[in-house]
């Protein structure tokens, strides 16, 4: 019905979720992007399901606060700018030689940079790309190196965007690092599959976290809640994407790869 | 580079530890070590040593002293 919105139901609290074909039973997962919003939902959520996680960002602070929300896990945390592309090997085998295999990586690392076309230059687009894309990318590339990832596969996970499906104006950098990420997640999830390790992305809709609010305050009020509005389910809660990625990491999910689940309550099927 | 220069260098390219490999290691016994190994090793003789591989190069590699022979014909492994 027109302006009617449905209301997602109560959503279970509690800390002991019992999800028992979720469980990650002490496997290591790295997720980027670990110290606010999704990033650091999908953390706890996989510390939750006894994932060992290790968080990945640049800012301390944060990630230890991040590290305060977890569950009893074991956890590591690595301060990295995943613009430094050439820094990102050394890290990770050393975190290797400390916890052991790595079982998945969850790239939620992103940044947003709202602008039109004119303004879209080289290096403006270039610093999306460094991130969103090829951080992730060289991050895959390490974690699935033969001397890194667990010897009976992995498991990764690429947080991409519904505006990598859909137009939207003034995204159009944004959007192309988010489309880059899914189509060279379905190539790797072709070429890792006989190593058992899967590859998977998923595309959150608007999701309440810094990152949006600081996006969204360029466009008028208006504009806000015309984008809220073509979400049937409201506006998502980072922990609603983060349920959805501990499902496609976990070893359960094992017959699952090249896939793009969007999550979006229900943008996508308009 | 020398002999043992040449080892760590190939084990990189397959994702080998140090000190698994030597010249009469069998192809079949490098799990990196199949057709999109081949590829890295192509990639990486190109990259680091400016040597384009022929098709009889690829195809005659069946140990890992095949490789190093390789090397050693262009001059890049001390002999």
């Amino acid at each position: 019905m027109e302006g009617e919105k449905a209301t997602a139901a109560a959503l279970p609290t509690d800390e002991t979720l019992h999800c028992s074909f979720l469980d990650f039973a002490g496997r290591w997962v790295v997720v980027t992007g670990a110290s606010s919003g999704i990033g650091r939902a999908i953390a706890i959520e996989l510390a939750r399901h006894r994932a060992n996680v290790v968080l990945v960002g640049r800012d301390v602070d944060r990630l230890a606060e991040t590290a305060s929300q977890l569950p009893r896990c074991e956890h590591r945390t690595l301060i990295l700018d995943l613009a430094s592309h050439d820094e990102l090997a050394a890290a990770i085998q050393e975190l290797r030689r400390d916890t052991g295999p790595l079982y998945g990586l969850c790239h939620a690392a992103g940044v947003v940079d709202t602008r039109p076309l004119s303004a879209s230059t080289v290096p403006q687009v270039r610093a999306l790309l460094d991130v969103n894309f090829l951080g992730g990318l060289e991050l895959a590339r390490i974690v699935c190196r033969r001397d890194v990832v667990a010897p009976d596969g992995g498991s990764l996970l690429f947080i991409s965007s519904i505006y990598g499906l859909v137009g939207m104006p003034g995204q159009i950098a944004y959007s192309a690092t988010k489309g880059a990420v899914v189509a060279a997640a379905r190539a790797m999830a072709i070429e890792l599959a006989r190593r058992r390790i899967r590859v998977n992305t998923l595309s959150p809709g608007l999701v309440e976290t810094r990152m949006t609010e600081s996006a969204l305050d360029k466009l008028s009020s208006q504009q806000v809640d015309k984008l809220k509005a073509l979400h049937p389910l409201g506006v998502g809660e980072p922990v609603d994407v983060a349920r959805a990625a501990v499902f496609l990491l976990a070893p359960a999910s094992r017959w699952i790869t090249g896939i793009d689940l969007p999550v979006d309550g229900g943008f996508i099927a308009q | 580079m020398d002999r043992q220069e040449a080892l760590t260098w190939i084990g990189e390219v397959f994702e080998e530890a140090p000190g698994r490999i030597g010249p009469t290691t069998a192809r079949e016994e490098v799990p990196g070590w199949d057709s999109l190994g081949t590829l890295s090793l192509i990639a990486a003789f190109d990259e680091r040593f400016n040597i384009q591989l022929s098709e009889g190069d690829i195809e005659g590699m069946k140990h890992i002293g095949d490789i190093l022979e390789i090397l050693q014909r262009h001059g890049a492994l001390a002999s």
